[in-house]
C-alpha cells in the first residue's frame, strides 16, 4: 500500500473517530465534573476536575462487587459459546447430515424471538432447575436457579448467532484439509480440535468479544431474576444512580467509565489477536 | 499464520468471483452422523432454553394472563391475534419500527464497512482506531441515551453547534418529523463499532493471494473492491444485516429513555407496545401475541436479506 | 483470544441433557407457579423498597433496619428497587411465587394488586393505632385505598403545586409576596413573565408539564381546580369529557400555542433534567408547576434562587382551590406472607412519627404526617411548610384496576389535542370512551 494511501486512511479514521468519541468524551467529562455542574456547560473540560463521582460510584452502589459478579457471569457463557456454539457451526458447515440445514434454520429462528415473550417462560425455568437452590429433582421446594450467579448465567450459554456465525465462517473453510485427515485415519474430533479450531481464531475472538458484551450488557434478566446485593451485576449498579427524579448524572457516568474499562481491555486483547494474521497477510503485498 | 489461514479458507474466489461459489458446495456430501454429537450440546441447550420458553410465549399468546393472577392463564384462543387486526396502535408501531430500522440499517452498513476497510490496513497505531470505534458498543445503552438525551437537549451540544453557524435551534426528540430520525443517528453511532468489527474479520478472512493475483492481473482498487473483498465479504455482511435487523427491531431502551415513545407515537416501536403492555398493563397474553407478530416479520425480513445479501443459496 | 480447552465432550453433553430434560418436568408450563413451601414465621422478613435514592438508602440499611432488628428480633433483609423497573420485577416475583413480605410502589399500582389478591387489607392493623394517630396521617391514608379499604401504608406526600421565581415577578413589575390566585390569573402573569426574541419565546412565562404522564397530571390538576374529577365516584365511568375538562384543556394548549404562547417546550420532561438543568435555575421559565424535592433540589443547585410556592388555586374563582397530589409511594403486604404480623410491624415503625420524618427528610419529600410541621424539618424549609400546608387541597388520582392503563390512555388523547390534531371535545370524547372500556375489562 501506498504511504499517502496510509495517509488519507489515517485522516479519515481520525476524523470518523474524533466524532464517534466526542459523546464518549462528554461522559468522561461528566465523570469528572461535580454533582451540581454536571451538564451545565458544553465545555469538554470540566472547570473543577473531581474524583468525587468515582468515588461514590465505587462505595455507594458497590460497584466493585458487581463488577466481578460480572466477570464471572460473563467468562461461563464465553467459554461455553467458544466451545459449543463453534462445534455446532463447524459441524452445519463441514459436518451435514439428514436434516441438519433445516435443524440450523430452526435453531436460527430462535434468535429473532423478542426477549419480553421469553422472560417469564425463562424466569420460571430458571425457578424449577432441579437439584438448586432448595429444589428436589422434580425442581419443586426451591428457588432453583434464582438470585444465583448461575441461574444469570443460564439464558446465555449458547447464543444462536454464534452459531451461525461459527457457520458462516467455516462454510467459507477448505473442506479438502478434513479429507485429507480423514485419509490419515484422524477422527472427526481430532481434526476439529487440532486443525480447524486453530485456525478459526478470529470468529472465535469475534464471538467472544460478542458474547463477552452482550452478557455484560444485558439489564432485563438480571433485573428479574436477581434481590441481593450479593449477586448484582453491574448493569444493575449503574441503574441505581438513574432512578427518577434524583439521577445523579456525575456518578452514573463515572460508573459508566469504570464498566466500560473491563471490556475495553478485553476488546484490546483480542482485536491484536486477529490483526496479527492480518497484517502478516498484507504487509507482503 | 498467513499462510495457514490461506489453505483454512477455500478460496470463494479462486475462480472469477462472479461464479457463485455455490455448486460447488452443493456437491452432494457423505452424511457423518459424527456431526449429530458436534451440534448435540448446544442443540439441547437451544431447545430447552431457547425453544421451549418460545412455545411457552406462544402458548400464552393464546390467553389471558395476568402476572398478578392467581388462576394463571386464561385460555382465548385466537382472540389476541384478532384484537391486533383492529388496533391502530399496532398497525402504527409496526411502521414505526419498520422506519426506524430502514433509517438506522443502510447508513450503520455503509459507514461501517467504509471504516472496516480503512482500519483494515496495517499501520502503526490502527488497533488504537479499532478501539475507539468500538467504544460506544460497549457502554450500555441506557447510558448512553442520557447522554444523547442531553446532546439533543435544548441547550445541548447540537444546537450549540448550530447556534454557532447561525442557524435556529430545534426541539429534536419533540418534533414528530425529527424525534425517530434524532434516535436513529443515535443507534447509528451506536452499531458501528460492533459491525465494524464484524466487517473486519470478514476482511481478514479473504486471502491476500486475491489480491496478489488480481494486482498483478491489473485490476483496479475498484475492481478489487468488486470482484473480491464484497463476495469475500457475503458471509459476514449477510450475518450483520440480519443481526442488525433482529436488533433494531427490538429497539425499546433508547426509546423509552430518550422520547419515551412520542410525540403523539412517533417513536412508539412494536417493543415499546409490547413493554408497556407486558409490564405496565399486565396483559402478558396480548403481549406475547405482539410479540409473535413482531417475530415473524423480522424472521421473514430477516430471511429475505439473508436470501439477499447471499445470493441463491440460504 | 486463548482458545479455552474444551471439556470433554461427554461431561457437556451430559449435564446439559440432564438439566433440559429435568428443568423441563420441572416447571409445569401453562399452570400457575407452584406455591412457596419454604418459610414459616420464622421471624424474617424481605422487603422491596421504592427507590434508589442514595440517602434512603443509608437511612433505611444503616438506621431504620437495624434498629426495628433490634426492637423486635427480627431478621429484615432489603431490596432497593429503581422506578421505571419496579413493575417489571414485581411482575416477575408474583409469576414465579418469589415476590417478597413487603414491597413498595406508587398508589397508581395498588387497584391491580388487590384485584389480583395479592395484598392485605390493612384495615384491621391500622384500627390497633390510636384514633389520633390515624387523624395525624388524614391526609396521606386515603391515597392508599381502594374502595375505602387501605391496602398502602404511603410514607411521604406528593403533590404538584405552582413555583415562581420571585427576582422574574420583581423585574416584571409583579409583586412577588402576591401570587396568582386562580389559574386564569396565572396565565395572565405568565404573559407578563414572558420573554420573546423575536417569535421564539427565550422564558416561558407560565410552563406546565406536558409530556405524556406530566400532560395527565397538569390536566388533573386544572380540572380539579375548575370543580371536576377525572372518574366517577365508583370508579367504572370517565368523568372528564366535560364543559370544564374541554375549558382546561384548551387553557393548556394555548399556553403553548398561538401568538400569545406563554410557554416553549411543549411535550418536553423536565422531571429527568438535573436541578442545574431545571427551567427555573437556567431562566428559561418563571413559573412552573414542580413538586417538593424538585424544587428543594433546584434551590440547592443555585442558592440565589429565591423561589416561592403558589398556595393551591382555582380555576377562575368560582369553585374551592385543589391542588393534585396526595400519597406517595408507600408500602403493601403480601398476601402469601407467612408472617404478615411482622410485616405491619415493620409499616408501623416506617410510619411512626419519628421515622417517618427522617425518612421524608432523607429523601426531601413532604412528611405524610401534619404533626411532622412541627419538626426541625419542615420548620428550616419555607418550601415544605408551604407543600403541607397544601395537604388538605390536594386530591390524589383515583385508586381503581387498570389505572396505568387508563393514564397513559388519557395521556394520548390529551397530547393530541396540545397538538392541534383533534379539538378538545373530540379528544376528551374520544379519551373517555376508550377509558370506559378499560375500566370494564379491569374489573
Amino acid at each position: 500500500m501506498s504511504r499517502a494511501g496510509v495517509r488519507w486512511s489515517r485522516l479519515a479514521l481520525l476524523a470518523a473517530t474524533v466524532l464517534v468519541l466526542v459523546p464518549f468524551a462528554w461522559m468522561v467529562s461528566i465523570s469528572f465534573t461535580p454533582e451540581e455542574q454536571a451538564f451545565s456547560s458544553v465545555s469538554l473540560l470540566p472547570a473543577e476536575p473531581t474524583l468525587v463521582n468515582y468515588v461514590e460510584a465505587v462505595t455507594d452502589a458497590n460497584l466493585g462487587r458487581a463488577m466481578l459478579n460480572s466477570l464471572v457471569v460473563t467468562a461461563v457463557p464465553v467459554l461455553t459459546n467458544c466451545v459449543a456454539a463453534v462445534a455446532a457451526g463447524y459441524a452445519f458447515a463441514l459436518l451435514p447430515f439428514r436434516g441438519s440445514t433445516a435443524l440450523f434454520y430452526l435453531l436460527l429462528s430462535t434468535a429473532a424471538i423478542p426477549t419480553s415473550v421469553t422472560l417469564i417462560p425463562l424466569f420460571l425455568m430458571a425457578k424449577g432447575f432441579p437439584l438448586a437452590g432448595g429444589n428436589d429433582l422434580a425442581g419443586y421446594g426451591g428457588t432453583g436457579l434464582l438470585d444465583s450467579l448461575p441461574g444469570l448465567m443460564l439464558p446465555h450459554l449458547v447464543m444462536t448467532m454464534n452459531i451461525f456465525l461459527a457457520r458462516q465462517y467455516f462454510s467459507t473453510a477448505n473442506a479438502e484439509l478434513a479429507e485429507a485427515a480423514r485419509v490419515d485415519g484422524a477422527g472427526e474430533w481430532r481434526i476439529f480440535r487440532s486443525i480447524y479450531l486453530p485456525l478459526s481464531r478470529p470468529i472465535v475472538a469475534v464471538i467472544a468479544i460478542f458474547t463477552f458484551t452482550g452478557v455484560w450488557d444485558d439489564f432485563l434478566w438480571p433485573l428479574v431474576i436477581t434481590q441481593s446485593p450479593e449477586v448484582q451485576t453491574v448493569q444493575l449498579a449503574l441503574a441505581q444512580f438513574l432512578a427518577s427524579g434524583t439521577v445523579r448524572y456525575g456518578t452514573l457516568m463515572a460508573g459508566a467509565v469504570l464498566a466500560t474499562l473491563p471490556v475495553l481491555v478485553i476488546f484490546l486483547a483480542n482485536q491484536r489477536h486477529f490483526v496479527s494474521g492480518l497484517a502478516d497477510g498484507s504487509v507482503k503485498g | 499464520m498467513s499462510t495457514s489461514q490461506s489453505t483454512l479458507v477455500a478460496a470463494p474466489a479462486a475462480a472469477p468471483a462472479t461464479a457463485p461459489p455455490s455448486p460447488r458446495r452443493r456437491r452432494v456430501r457423505p452424511t457423518r452422523w459424527v456431526g449429530v454429537l458436534f451440534v448435540l450440546p448446544a442443540t439441547v441447550y437451544v431447545l430447552v432454553y431457547q425453544l421451549v420458553p418460545v412455545v411457552y410465549g406462544f402458548v400464552l399468546s393464546l390467553t389471558e394472563y395476568s402476572p398478578l393472577s392467581r388462576s394463571g392463564p386464561e385460555w382465548v384462543g385466537a382472540a389476541n391475534y384478532t384484537a391486533l387486526l383492529h388496533d391502530p396502535d399496532f398497525g402504527q408501531a409496526l411502521l414505526v419500527t419498520g422506519r426506524y430500522v430502514l433509517m438506522v440499517l443502510p447508513p450503520t452498513v455503509a459507514i461501517a464497512l467504509g471504516l472496516a476497510l480503512l482500519a483494515a490496513r496495517p499501520f502503526r497505531g490502527v488497533g488504537v482506531f479499532r478501539s475507539a470505534l468500538y467504544v460506544p458498543h460497549i457502554v450500555s445503552l441506557t447510558t448512553v441515551a442520557v447522554v444523547w438525551l442531553w446532546i439533543y437537549s435544548p441547550n445541548g451540544l447540537v444546537n450549540e453547534v448550530l447556534t454557532t453557524v447561525g442557524l435556529a435551534p430545534q426541539s429534536w426528540l419533540l418534533e414528530q418529523e425529527s424525534a425517530l430520525p434524532a434516535v436513529a443517528a443515535m443507534r447509528v453511532w451506536k452499531a458501528l463499532g460492533s459491525n465494524m468489527v464484524l466487517l473486519l474479520a470478514g476482511l481478514q478472512s479473504i486471502p491476500g493471494e486475491l489480491y496478489e493475483a488480481a494486482s498483478t492481473d491489473g485490476a483496479g482498487a475498484l475492481q478489487r473492491f468488486r470482484h473480491i473483498t464484497l463476495p469475500g465479504l457475503r458471509p459476514i455482511l449477510t450475518y450483520v444485516v440480519a443481526m442488525d435487523i433482529i436488533f433494531l427491531a427490538q429497539g425499546f431502551a433508547e426509546l423509552f429513555i430518550l422520547t419515551g415513545g412520542g410525540p403523539l407515537a412517533s417513536t412508539t416501536t412494536v417493543n415499546y407496545l409490547i413493554y408497556t403492555e407486558a409490564f405496565q398493563y399486565n396483559g402478558f397474553g396480548s403481549a406475547s401475541a405482539m410479540a409473535f407478530v413482531l417475530f415473524a416479520f423480522i424472521a421473514a425480513f430477516s430471511f429475505l436479506s439473508i436470501r439477499g445479501v447471499a445470493g441463491r443459496r440460504s | 483470544m486463548q482458545i479455552p480447552h474444551p471439556p470433554t465432550r461427554r461431561s457437556v453433553l451430559a449435564l446439559t441433557a440432564a438439566g433440559a430434560v429435568l428443568s423441563l418436568t420441572a416447571c409445569g408450563l401453562g399452570g400457575p407457579a407452584a406455591p412457596q413451601a419454604d418459610q414459616s414465621g420464622s421471624g424474617e422478613l424481605t422487603v422491596w423498597f421504592p427507590g434508589t435514592n442514595t440517602t434512603e438508602i443509608e437511612l433505611v440499611t444503616e438506621t431504620i433496619v437495624p434498629q426495628f432488628e433490634q426492637e423486635t428480633g427480627a431478621q429484615v433483609e432489603v431490596t432497593f428497587l429503581d422506578w421505571p423497573d419496579m413493575s417489571t420485577k414485581l411482575n416477575a416475583a408474583f409469576a414465579g411465587g418469589t415476590a417478597p413480605d413487603v414491597f413498595g410502589h406508587g398508589p397508581a399500582a395498588v387497584a391491580d394488586f388487590v384485584a389480583n389478591e395479592r395484598v392485605v387489607d390493612l384495615g384491621p392493623f391500622l384500627d390497633q393505632l390510636d384514633a389520633a394517630d390515624r387523624e395525624d396521617m388524614a391526609a396521606a391514608l386515603p391515597g392508599g385505598q381502594v374502595d375505602g379499604t387501605q391496602y398502602l401504608m404511603p410514607l411521604s406526600l406528593q403533590a404538584n403545586l405552582l413555583v415562581y421565581d420571585a427576582d422574574a415577578f420583581t423585574e416584571a413589575g409583579l409583586d412577588p409576596d402576591e401570587p396568582p390566585a386562580t389559574w386564569v390569573e396565572a396565565a395572565e402573569m405568565g404573559a407578563e413573565l414572558t420573554e420573546r426574541s423575536g417569535d421564539r419565546i427565550t422564558r416561558s412565562g407560565l410552563l406546565l408539564p406536558t409530556h405524556p404522564i406530566g400532560l395527565q397530571q397538569s390536566f388533573a390538576t386544572l380540572l380539579y381546580a375548575d370543580g371536576g374529577r377525572q372518574l366517577s365516584e365508583d370508579g367504572t365511568t370517565a368523568t372528564f369529557a366535560t364543559p370544564e375538562g374541554e375549558e382546561v384543556l384548551d387553557y393548556i394548549t394555548s399556553l403553548f400555542s398561538g401568538e400569545d404562547a406563554v410557554a416553549t417546550g411543549l411535550g418536553r420532561d423536565y422531571s429527568t433534567l438535573p436541578p442545574s438543568q431545571q427551567p427555573l435555575v437556567t431562566g428559561d421559565a418563571a413559573m412552573m408547576i414542580a413538586t417538593a424535592p424538585q424544587v428543594q433540589q433546584m434551590m440547592a443547585a443555585d442558592p440565589d434562587l429565591d423561589l416561592r410556592v403558589a398556595p393551591p388555586m382555582s380555576f377562575d374563582g368560582s369553585t374551592d382551590p385543589a391542588a393534585f397530589g396526595g400519597a406517595g409511594p408507600g408500602l403493601m403486604i403480601n398476601a402469601d406472607s407467612p408472617d404478615q404480623e411482622l410485616g405491619w410491624r415493620f409499616i408501623e415503625y416506617m410510619a411512626s412519627p419519628e421515622v417517618a420524618v427522617a425518612y421524608t427528610e432523607g429523601i426531601g419529600a413532604i412528611p405524610m404526617r401534619a404533626s411532622a410541621a412541627d419538626s426541625g424539618y419542615v420548620q428550616e424549609s419555607e418550601t415544605l411548610q408551604a407543600f403541607l400546608a397544601a395537604a388538605p387541597a390536594m386530591v390524589p388520582n383515583p385508586n381503581v384496576p387498570g389505572w396505568v392503563q387508563v393514564r397513559d390512555t388519557m395521556a394520548q388523547h390529551l397530547e393530541r389535542a396540545t397538538n392541534g390534531a383533534v379539538p378538545a371535545a373530540e379528544a376528551l370524547r374520544q379519551a373517555a370512551t376508550e377509558v370506559d372500556d378499560v375500566l370494564a375489562k379491569a374489573r
